[in-house]
């Protein structure tokens, strides 16, 4: 059974191309203090909060460092591709704190107001689609990979149906990613207080699109119904559906000059700050330690040069199938708009940061 | 698992799978001793954009445009298209084609190169699984996504071709 779509059909449908001012509100969370994302607050907080959980718990929270663990992140909701983990919604107030200064200690604050405001976002939806498909900010889950300490390889998973934060620490590489996230609706309201999770990200992607979208070679052939290095289901009809997590993993990814897009190199000062502000805005969420040697990686003016970004759809981003990519030497960050799944007359975004050489912290083998 | 429960774990997850709204294509492979005949699921969400660009034919002239099969030394097989129906798989409505791959003369049917860019010609993001049948399920051979569009495949190992 639906509600009545009115109200929030309206409000979304007011307010799906991006709002400068919205936008400036969401970045503001980069000049705030967040959590710096470095290895020993996070394993000390973590040591705090274990010890609040049953048997049950802990054996819900921690799970091997291994491929079949890692990957299994999804952009889609509970009831297609269960967690593993501990459930949010099921923590007692005072395992909710503990698992709070968690979050605090790995997460910018942008990366913090991004879970709650995703949380928030999957809330709304179940006001207003009673399906049982698995939305509600409670369905989102904390799950340790590995044992948590500052000298060998873990991490930290943070996610639900329209987040996904994967850390890896002390890998090979920086573990920032795969990071994914989304939300449905774009905007909507709870108790008088407005939300637009992604207006940071699709603001910055947006301006980035409108600059280079009159370049030919900017235009990317072909149609995007959803972002290209994700996560799949496969299935086989009348057996239960499998993936839906990252099976794709280790990715493949565009080679050559052909259809990725415009070289950064050869856009001017102001379009290469664009790129610039996207790319920060889409590394925003992790800890700086985490996010730090990848930015500079990125944004090394020799990578900065080699990298491509291109786009398909509408550069304000407000029909489905509009698309936006940063594909570098290293980096690969898209965000697509798709139909809304509660209503399709509406919107929402998939968005994805991946990196060529670290996802996972280069820690992870097929 | 009973069929009652796997019938009703198939409804939360056809509803719930819903939800996503870019499904994407199977190709269902039974090696046989003279062919290996197939099934094709096609969502019909994303065969619009498909054949938006490419709207000749009807929709078996447009698989055979976008479909063929090869010995791993270069030598066509000919590939047909049989019965298509309509189908329903977790939400999406699908069409479905019947296929057979038959091998050159001499050639043996265990193996081949399927060249596929069925959807994926147009669709970035869309993927189309390979699997082919073992026992009494499938299993996944690979998967192509654009630009790919060449998957060596091969009967799965330890079973013997059914016929």
């Amino acid at each position: 059974m639906r509600m009545n779509w009115t109200l929030p059909l309206l409000l979304t449908l007011a307010a799906i191309t991006p709002d400068p001012t919205k936008a400036a509100e969401s970045a503001a969370c980069l000049a705030a203090n967040g959590g710096k994302g470095d290895a020993k607050p996070i394993v000390e907080a973590l040591a705090a909060f274990k010890p609040l959980l049953n048997e049950q718990q802990q054996k819900s929270l921690e799970h091997p460092f291994d491929y079949d663990s890692a990957i299994r992140w999804s952009n889609l909701p509970l009831g297609v591709v269960p967690r593993n983990g501990l459930r949010l919604g099921d923590l007692d107030a005072k395992q909710a704190a503990a698992a709070r200064r968690v979050f605090d200690a790995a997460l910018s604050a942008c990366g913090l107001k991004l879970l709650d405001e995703i949380r928030l976002a999957d809330d709304w939806l179940t006001t207003y689609d009673k399906r049982p498909i698995g939305w509600s900010g409670g369905n989102y889950f904390l799950t340790v990979l590995g044992t948590p300490d500052t000298k060998s390889p873990w991490m930290l998973q943070i996610g639900g149906h329209h987040l996904a934060y994967n850390f890896t620490f002390n890998g090979h590489a920086p573990g920032a990613t795969p990071l994914f996230f989304g939300t449905e609706p774009i905007r909507f309201e709870i108790k008088g207080a407005s939300y637009a999770p992604l207006d940071a990200q699709s603001g910055a992607m947006s301006r980035l699109a409108a600059a280079i979208a009159p370049l030919p070679q900017a235009k990317l052939s072909g149609t995007f119904t959803d972002v290209v290095k994700g996560v799949v289901v496969s299935g086989v009809p009348s057996q239960l559906p499998t993936g839906g997590t990252d099976t794709g993993f280790p990715q493949t990814y565009p080679t050559g000059e052909q259809d990725r897009g415009v070289k950064v190199g050869s856009l001017p000062p102001d379009q290469r700050r664009l790129v610039r502000q996207a790319i920060e805005s889409f590394a925003s969420f992790p800890g700086k330690s985490i996010s730090a040697p990848l930015l500079e990686s990125y944004l090394d003016p020799k990578n900065l040069d080699a990298t491509f970004v291109g786009l398909s759809g509408d550069p304000q981003l407000g029909a489905k199938g509009s698309y936006v990519r940063i594909d570098g030497p290293r980096v690969w960050m898209e965000l697509v708009v798709q139909p809304a799944v509660a209503h399709p007359e509406d919107l929402h975004y998939h968005a994805l940061w991946r990196d060529k050489h670290s996802d996972y912290g280069g820690e992870i083998h097929k | 698992m009973k069929r009652a429960s796997l019938a009703a774990l198939l409804g939360l997850f056809a509803v719930a799978a819903g939800a996503h709204p870019a499904p994407n294509s199977m190709l269902r492979l039974d090696f046989q001793a003279q062919a290996v005949l197939a099934e094709y699921w096609v969502p019909e969400s994303e065969l619009a954009y498909a054949r938006a660009v490419d709207p000749g034919g009807e929709f078996p002239a447009y698989l055979l445009r976008h479909l063929a099969a090869e010995t791993r030394d270069g030598k066509p097989w000919r590939v047909t298209v049989g019965a298509v129906r309509e189908a329903q798989y977790l939400d999406h409505p699908y069409r479905v084609a019947v296929l057979r791959f038959a091998p050159p003369a001499g050639a043996p049917t265990k193996d081949f190169v399927l060249i596929d860019d069925v959807i994926t010609h147009e669709v970035r993001n869309h993927v189309v699984f390979v699997s082919a049948r073992r026992g009494q399920g499938f299993e996944l051979l690979g998967a192509l996504q654009y630009p790919a569009h060449r998957l060596p495949v091969a009967a799965p190992a330890t079973v013997a071709q059914s016929r």
